[in-house]
């Protein structure tokens, strides 16, 4: 017994360790309804803003990156048409669209979106590692978004607990029925599957990140940035 | 019939194939779709290349339909953009949307159409340069010029909702200059540049960029003239100041030149030639160095002749540690005087022996007289007139000694006229001590004769001294004295303790003892400087001063003191043997014996009185080496 509560003792710390490593980059979190709360949502936010900014440069990046290299000529463009995994997500179009949507169900609809990714950024990782000359350039931009997208959703639940707390709904997401595709034989084939899986993460970052800058502009600067 | 009717059609073709090349006219060519672009990201415009029209009037449109749709749509909107452009207004546009665009040309002949183009609007936003900037120059007190400039977004631009977030550039230049200098402004709409030339005009541009597109074109230039440093009053000033200096070195340009010999003189005065008043350079000339040296300066000085006057000598008494004895050279022989050390500087130094054995026999006989009034005096107890302890005078060797030697208290060298011969090792007076000690030992069959006594001699002697001062306690202190002398004698170890208990004394300030004179009987009379009925004090108790003082018989080489023997000197012969060996330099043998006599009674350290004599002080401390 001397070793199992060695051994557990061993783990908590472990665990605690894992947790405090990763709650460095955490802000903390004050409690619903005081009043100093403003000063950490919009340091919430803010943070949210730049986490959501740069998974869509790298999502940029990264899709130059494999159409450049790997679509040339072969007119996949054409028919990357509706085929993302996350269309039957209501997103608003546009900006009238965007402003008459109530902030709660915004950041619902943001978070439901980037739990639809986890999936397909887990697989996109492996998948790419298992190409033959994988592009370094490709590889650690989607290792570097898959983590930050992580770290996104952690910090959209806790500006989420902060907005409106108690209202927690089903984890809802589009399921990603894409992983097939991406492990096809056929070159032509999985390399479509790999450029219209970029091409949705690129447009789904970028919609996740103008959805927060209009959501911080209207909450913490009241309209007013 | 069939055959005309086939070469009919052939025939018909033919005509119209000529018709249509003499006419030069053809379906339009491929339309090319150049860029579209959105300002803010809530409308956008396409551009249009037209391809060859084939001579006839072309109508071109553009037809589109939308990601997800199957409805095609025509352009709502050719003209606001400018020809062959289409322009989608807010309720055309869809953001993340996929617009598929065509161009079709169309015209008598025939029409074409263009390749599809994938328009996405989120990816090809640029918005127009920012507007209103404008430049300040803004100048705080106490501190350089700095250019403050301000711009605002584009109009269309919406910023304030967050739709859009713009990043700022500038640039600037002086208007001469060719490249220009670019800054990076982040989401800030102002903007600070402090190094500037001053005297220059500048010109500044200013573009932003949406947070995902691309950047704008540069604003119209906006120029700012930037004044110069230096002022009208900072010009005065300097001309001032150069015509002012100008004039400073006219004038001293015109004074030297006036008085320069003067000046040269005033400044790097000549050097004098050696002087030395009294002397005449003639004598030495004429080689008459008698009366050279007679010139230098004795006037002052008793006349040579005067007996007596060799003996008025000056002698620092200090019973400090690091006391050296310094005889004051008798003034009638300046020149002789200079001869420190014939012997042995080193040790002879300060031994005083000659000097002390006359008084160390002197205590010895009262230390045997009264051995149980001993009492330890303390070290510290140092009477304030060691001079009188110092009725000896000395032959012109310096002597050294530790504080302890009573009889001569050499205070430092500093304040001696002459520079004593310091003793190379510290154990030399020790060993004077030691010496002093034995005579004493000797001589007075006692113990009293120990170093420690000696050690206490300059205590004693001080407090002999002041007993002297007040006359009639001398005895008795000379007695305490010579019983502490005595009551040591065992310690020979203690011997070497003076030189350890020598801090424990303290210091004392350098006397100086002038020997007033000798008298008939051969005492010497000290003058001290403070107190100078001591010297006298002693004279009277002759019988007691007697035994302190030591007459001397002759002087031997100029620089020895040959102390008269008292009656009383007993142990001279064991004094004698060491004496002889020490004194290899002296060659009198009647100064050996003297020397002897003399050193044989600490007890009945009698001394002849037999005139005045020198003797040379290292033989004594030789002896008791």
């Amino acid at each position: 017994s001397d070793n199992t509560a060695g051994s557990l003792l061993l783990l908590l710390l472990l665990v605690s360790d894992l947790l405090l490593c990763q709650s460095v980059a955490s802000l903390p979190i004050c409690p619903s309804g005081a009043v100093n709360c403003q000063v950490s949502l919009r340091d919430l936010f803010d943070r949210a803003v730049i986490l959501s900014h740069y998974i869509h440069n790298l999502s940029s990046e990264m899709f130059n990156e494999f159409d450049k290299r790997y679509a040339q000529g072969r007119g996949f463009i054409t028919k990357a048409i509706n085929s993302c995994h996350t269309s039957s997500l209501s997103t608003p179009e546009d900006k009238e669209q965007a402003q008459q949507i109530h902030h709660e169900d915004l950041l619902n609809l943001i978070l439901r979106v980037l739990r639809s990714w986890n999936d397909p950024l887990y697989h996109l990782v492996t998948e790419v590692r298992g190409m033959q000359e994988a592009p370094d350039a490709i590889l650690s931009r989607a290792i570097e978004i898959e983590e930050q997208n992580r770290r996104l959703l952690e910090g959209m639940e806790k500006i989420v607990g902060q907005v409106h707390p108690g209202i927690r709904e089903n984890e809802v997401y589009s399921v990603w029925s894409g992983l097939p595709s991406l492990q096809m034989a056929d070159e032509d084939t999985r390399l479509f599957a790999f450029y219209n899986l970029l091409h949705c993460l690129r447009r789904d970052s970028h919609k996740i990140d103008n959805y927060l800058k209009l959501l911080k502009c209207r909450i913490v600067y009241d309209s007013n940035c | 019939m069939k055959e005309s009717v086939a070469s009919r059609t052939v025939f018909i073709l033919l005509l119209f194939l000529t018709t249509s090349l003499l006419n030069g006219q053809s379906p339009p060519g491929k339309p090319e779709i150049l860029k579209c672009r959105s300002p803010e990201k809530e409308t956008f415009t396409c551009w249009w290349k037209p391809g060859d029209d084939g001579g006839l009037p072309t109508n071109y449109t553009l037809t589109y339909h939308k990601e997800g749709e199957t409805l095609t749509h025509e352009c709502p909107d050719y003209i606001t953009s400018g020809p062959n452009s289409c322009y989608f207004n807010k309720k055309h546009t869809s953001i993340w949307t996929m617009y598929i665009i065509t161009i079709n040309a169309t015209n008598q002949m025939g029409s074409s159409s263009s390749d599809p183009r994938y328009v996405d609007v989120t990816y090809i936003v640029e918005p127009d340069p920012p507007v209103n900037l404008t430049l300040e120059l803004k100048q705080p007190e106490d501190k350089k010029p700095y250019l403050w400039m301000k711009w605002y977004p584009p109009t269309l631009v919406d910023v304030r909702s967050g739709w859009l977030t713009l990043q700022y550039e500038i640039r600037l230049k002086p208007k001469k200059a060719t490249e220009w200098e670019t800054h990076f402004a982040g989401q800030q709409t102002q903007f600070k540049i402090l190094s500037l030339y001053p005297g220059q005009k500048y010109l500044v541009q200013v573009r932003c960029k949406p947070d995902h597109g691309f950047w704008s074109e540069w604003s119209p230039e906006s120029s700012i003239q930037i004044p110069n440093d230096v002022t009208m009053k900072d010009t005065i000033v300097w001309i001032f100041v150069a015509v002012l200096s100008a004039v400073i070195c006219l004038i001293m340009v015109v004074a030297v030149a006036l008085k320069g010999h003067s000046m040269v003189t005033c400044i790097l005065p000549p050097v004098p030639g050696p002087k030395i008043k009294g002397f005449d350079t003639h004598l030495l000339e004429k080689g008459k160095s008698e009366e050279l040296l007679s010139a230098l300066g004795c006037q002052d000085f008793p006349p040579t002749s005067d007996c007596e006057d060799l003996l008025v000598e000056f002698l620092e008494v200090d019973d400090s540690e690091d006391q050296q004895l310094m005889p004051a050279h008798p003034k009638e022989h300046p020149g002789q005087e200079r001869k420190p050390t014939p012997l042995d500087p080193d040790s002879d130094s300060g031994r005083g022996s000659c000097d002390s054995p006359s008084l160390l026999s002197k205590k010895c006989e009262e230390a045997r007289a009264d051995p149980s009034a001993f009492n330890t005096p303390k070290s510290v107890e140092k009477p304030e007139n060691p001079q009188t302890n110092v009725t000896y005078t000395w032959g012109s060797r310096s002597t050294s000694s530790e504080g302890k030697i009573p009889y001569f208290a050499a205070g430092g060298f500093k304040s001696s006229t002459w520079p004593l011969p310091q003793p190379p090792s510290q154990h030399s007076p020790r060993s004077s001590y030691h010496n002093i000690a034995d005579v004493c030992k000797l001589n007075m069959g006692t113990a009293g004769a120990s170093a420690t006594l000696l050690d206490k001699t300059d205590t004693r002697a001080l407090r002999s001294s002041k007993t002297t001062e007040t006359g009639g306690e001398e005895k008795a202190a000379e007695q305490r004295e010579v019983e502490s002398f005595h009551s040591k004698t065992d310690q020979d170890t203690p011997w070497l303790l003076p030189q350890e208990k020598t801090p424990l004394i303290s210091v004392r300030p350098l006397d100086y003892v002038e020997i007033h004179k000798v008298n008939k009987d051969g005492a010497l009379s000290l003058l001290p400087k403070q107190k100078e009925n001591s010297g006298q004090a002693e004279k009277p108790s002759t019988p007691e001063a007697s035994k302190e003082y030591a007459k001397v018989s002759r002087v031997m080489d100029n620089n020895i003191l040959v102390l008269v023997q008292e009656p009383r000197a007993q142990n001279l012969a064991s004094f004698e043997e060491p004496a002889k060996e020490a004194a290899p330099s002296h060659q009198q043998n009647q100064a050996e014996e003297d020397l002897a006599s003399f050193t044989s009674a600490p007890s009945g350290c009698g001394l002849q009185r037999a005139g005045l004599d020198y003797l040379d002080p290292t033989c004594f401390m030789h002896s008791f080496q």
